[in-house]
């Protein structure tokens, strides 16, 4: 009787074990318990088929990131600047992954767990694209996960070579990657930033030729837009633009005047985020050759 | 009529040398496009010229002429030669609105960004007046509200920018002012606006100049003041809200173009009004002008309006030392006395026994993993309490020592609108940190020692700048202020270029305790302690000081030398607290307050009790701003705004 109320219990425990742990076992490299403090590793991390137990700025994860999608059961471990420890040291990280931008949290996450620290963008790092991409494999290299970096890699070059492929034997035109912050202002992207680097890989030109910080972006006034010359160039903006933006751009004189602004110059596309990693260049990189592939 | 010649010589030749240098500048700006042939068909350089670069130019004009004269209609009627447009709150009301709109209802600002803008700045403007009129327009208690509710919006707007940054980058550069235009219509509407305003303001120029003999001889003459004031304000409310609504915040000219007016002879109030407005708008031409040269060159996004004031504020400072300030009339409504309700001992009891239970609570009550409310238990407790106590402490320290600067400096300049971070050196070790940070990004400990380089940089400039004075409250408050607007227009630089590390030095600013550790904690608790003892031993120079330079020299108080011992030691108790919890400043105005609205009059028992409130507000803002919406964090700093501002409003509001 005592024996099989206790084989009764035994039986019940390992269910509910089983329903309750999946997600954390199936997820981390090894059993390791990892947490990202940056999108673009976090997406790295399931590139590499590798769940996260935590990441920050979950809640903002679809309005920047969008893919891949990120598992439900991973928790949200607050803003990247300011990780709740409190929730942090419950989630019991094995590795912690950050990059320089995140530095001054170093002495508080070194308790934690073991820190794993991915440059890529740094004041004299280059061009971006490439420095992610030998962020990917030390990342890969730190979890055990070479091969399934090399895996992810080929994967993205197969992919450049594709967007590649579907705008070849066409004359294309220079690109302008702009984000709209109000009727006046805008960001523009350039070199040495990730979008500028994906735009080059598959062999488009950034009609934006002033190199700008090494974050990849520079802020401007709309009017001067016109400094672009080439009258066959497009504007690509992307999402979230202020809902006021296109009405007053519409009233704007100036605004005709540029090129940009004849029907067919200017698309607005999904959101991508331009401080990521490989994941995010091959996703700006499908945005922008659907524009192109479309209109031609 | 000699006399009244030679008082619109100076004011003449100032705004002639400033059109002229504007005219150079912007000959360069405007000489390239003229020069090119016309070609037929496509001319961008044409285009920019007509709908870019005149209009801006044209929108520097307005924009300086309005915000002055605003700014000069502020100061005649409050009588404060601080007062300037954004000292009623107008530009963070308007600011909150516009973060409010585009945060939950974006449908409105497709209506009209402007239009939301106005609504918030008057409404903040009704808020600040309706208080204002409860107390018969006393001058400090307007500008005194018009502080707090600036403060207050600044920080709701902060807390939302901050939960969402990468949404209202542009915010930053509304915030900042900038002139970038692409058409007339901005130029064109701000004309239809200012003119029936300034039409208004010649009305009531003559009027106003009998305001200045002093509230009852003017009574005595007829003029009805209360209304007369209305109608100034309003004016002054309304252009710094068009301003505001079209290119942004641009504050420094409301605050400069006034003062140059008076530096350079213009004494009467129709002179005054008359010259600001043509000071503000040639010297918003030129700024403009040669910042869109410099600009061009550097190839970098730098927005007016911040621009003006990073060079505005050190010209001020300069210009201090020569400053001419007007012996005023005191009032009988600046300082408020009231019967005392409660004796001493039952509201020191009542806060000693609320902090205890507050930091009682800021100790044990958290929130786990998918925002479960917990109190620490098992295995993660003894860390947890690890991560909490220094932040509570910390705080507790802060609060207490920002409490006691507060008291301190608003006792020894009998201005109601001292508080530390008007001394400006909250703002020096802000500026520390900035340079810290974007010029050679140190580690945790490098920031510190920059900010402390920065707090004590700026209490020396103060000391120095106002020593000849004899540190007359004006000239410091003046010398803090400059240096705020100075560390607020780097800041703005710094984040509408839209550099990811501004948000880093907005968390700083934001008044966050995250970074605070055991051993930070520890001497922030050492620090408070010594520094308190010294203050509360000095209460003896703080009861007699406010009473003026005669009887304290009768008492044998040696009035310089006590001065700059109480300001040194109201400095390094700020240092102090902001190299920890960031640019606090709103305790330390609310502290002495608070304590003096419980009936906390006299220098040692309203210093225990600021010190007490201080604290106190100070671990439940760290408590409310860890929990509210975690796992996310909203810094200490900003919550303590949000709570203590109502507060503070109701009590003046009360207060008659």
């Amino acid at each position: 009787m005592q024996i099989s109320r206790r084989s009764l219990l035994n039986g019940a425990a390992a269910a509910a074990a089983a329903v309750s742990i999946p997600a954390p076992l199936l997820a981390g490299a090894g059993g390791q318990r990892i947490v990202s403090l940056d999108y673009g590793l976090a997406s790295t991390l399931l590139s590499l088929g590798v769940q996260p137990v935590g990441i920050s700025d979950l809640a903002d994860w679809n309005k920047w990131v969008v893919e891949p999608e990120m598992p439900s059961s991973v928790v949200d471990i607050g803003s990247s600047h300011e990780v709740d420890l409190e929730v942090l040291i419950q989630l019991k990280p094995d590795i912690i992954l950050t990059t320089p931008y995140l530095d001054q949290l170093l002495p508080r996450l070194q308790p934690i767990a073991k820190i794993l620290r991915l440059e890529i963008f740094t004041p004299d790092g280059g061009p971006i694209l490439p420095a992610a991409i030998s962020a990917t494999r030390k990342l890969a290299s730190g979890l055990g996960r070479e091969k399934e970096a090399e895996q992810f890699l080929t994967r993205s070059d197969a992919f450049f070579e594709s967007c590649r492929a579907r705008l070849a034997g066409r004359t294309l035109p220079p690109v302008a990657l702009a984000s709209f912050m109000d009727a006046r202002h805008a960001r523009i992207y350039s070199a040495p930033g990730l979008f500028h680097n994906a735009l080059e890989r598959i062999g488009i030109r950034n009609a934006w030729t002033r190199q700008s910080n090494y974050w990849g972006f520079e802020t401007i006034g709309i009017e001067e837009l016109s400094t672009i010359t080439d009258r066959e160039a497009r504007l690509i903006i992307f999402e979230p633009v202020p809902p006021d933006v296109l009405p007053k751009l519409a009233e704007s004189p100036l605004w005709q005047t540029l090129p940009f602004s004849r029907p067919g110059h200017v698309s607005v596309v999904p959101p991508a985020l331009m401080f990521g990693m490989v994941n995010e260049a091959m996703r700006f990189a499908g945005l922008v050759t659907d524009v192109l592939d479309h209109d031609a | 009529m000699t006399a009244l010649r030679r008082d619109n010589l100076g004011p003449g030749v100032v705004v002639f040398l400033l059109i002229c240098g504007g005219c150079v500048a912007s000959w360069f700006l405007v000489q390239p496009a003229l020069s090119g042939t016309v070609a037929p068909g496509y001319d961008i350089e044409r285009m920019v010229l007509y709908y870019s670069t005149l209009p801006r130019l044209a929108t520097a004009l307005l924009a300086g002429a309005a915000l002055a004269l605003s700014g000069a209609l502020f100061q005649q009627v409050l009588r404060n030669p601080l007062a300037d447009p954004t000292t009623l709150g107008v530009s963070a009301g308007a600011n909150l609105a516009l973060v409010v709109t585009s945060l939950f209802m974006p449908v409105l600002l497709g209506a009209g960004r402007d239009l939301v803008a106005l609504v918030g700045s008057a409404a903040a403007a009704a808020i600040v007046i309706g208080l204002g009129a409860r107390r018969g327009f006393s001058p400090y208690s307007l500008v005194l509200s018009g502080l707090v509710l600036s403060l207050w919006c600044g920080g709701l707007s902060a807390i939302l920018i901050y939960l969402n940054q990468r949404y209202l980058a542009s915010l930053f550069i509304w915030g900042a002012g900038s002139l970038a235009q692409q058409s007339w219509v901005i130029p064109v509407s701000l004309i239809w606006k200012i003119v029936p305003v300034a039409i208004v303001c010649i009305l009531v120029i003559r009027p106003l100049s009998l305001l200045d003999l002093g509230e009852s001889s003017s009574s005595s003459l007829g003029v009805k003041l209360v209304r007369l004031r209305i109608v100034a304000v309003a004016c002054a409310v309304s252009l710094a809200a068009f301003v505001t609504s079209a290119v942004g915040v641009i504050g420094f000219i409301g605050l400069v173009a006034p003062t140059l007016a008076r530096l350079s002879g213009a004494r009467r109030p129709v002179q005054l009004i008359l010259w600001s407005p043509l000071i503000g708008a040639s010297l918003l031409f030129l700024a403009d002008s040669v910042l869109q040269l410099v600009a061009g060159g550097l190839g970098d996004f730098l927005p007016t309006g911040a621009v003006t004031a990073i060079f505005g504020s050190p010209l001020l400072l300069a210009l201090l030392p020569w400053l001419r300030v007007r012996h005023r009339v005191q009032h009988a409504a600046a300082v408020h006395e009231r019967q005392r309700r409660w004796g001493v001992g039952k509201p020191a009891t009542v806060a000693l026994a609320s902090v205890v239970v507050i930091v009682a609570l800021g100790l044990f009550v958290g929130r786990g993993p998918g925002g479960v409310w917990s109190v620490p238990s098992g295995e993660f407790s003894n860390d947890i309490l690890a991560i909490r106590t220094p932040k509570v402490f910390a705080a507790l320290a802060s609060g207490a020592m920002l409490g006691v600067a507060g008291t301190i400096l608003q006792r020894l300049t009998g201005n109601e609108m001292a508080s530390p971070e008007v001394l400006g050196i909250s703002a020096g070790a802000t500026f520390g940190v900035a340079i810290a940070l974007f010029a050679v990004a140190p580690g945790f400990v490098g920031q510190f020692a920059f900010a402390a380089v920065g707090a004590i940089t700026v209490l020396a400039v103060i000391l120095l700048s106002s020593r000849r004075s004899n540190f007359a409250p004006e000239r410091v408050l003046m010398a803090g202020i400059a240096l705020s607007a100075m560390v607020d227009a780097v800041v703005g630089v710094l984040s509408s270029t839209g550099d990811p590390r501004a948000v880093l030095l907005m968390r700083w600013i934001s008044g966050s305790t995250y970074m605070v550790d055991g051993q930070t904690a520890t001497m922030e608790l050492a620090i408070g302690a010594v520094l308190i003892a010294i203050a509360l031993s000095a209460r003896r120079w703080l009861d007699i000081l406010p009473l003026g330079p005669a009887p304290s020299s009768a008492v044998g108080v040696q009035l310089a030398r006590s001065r700059l011992a109480l300001f040194g030691l109201a400095g390094l108790m700020t240092a102090a607290a902001t190299l920890t919890v960031g640019p606090l400043s709103f305790v330390g105005l609310m502290g002495p307050h608070l304590a003096r609205e419980a009936g906390l009059k006299r220098a040692l028992p309203q210093m225990i009790g600021a010190a007490l409130i201080g604290g106190g507000l100070m671990v439940l803002a760290d408590l409310i701003g860890r929990t509210a919406v975690a796992p996310y964090q909203i810094p200490a700093g900003l919550v303590s705004a949000l709570i203590g501002a109502p507060c503070l409003m109701i009590l003046l509001g009360k207060g008659r």
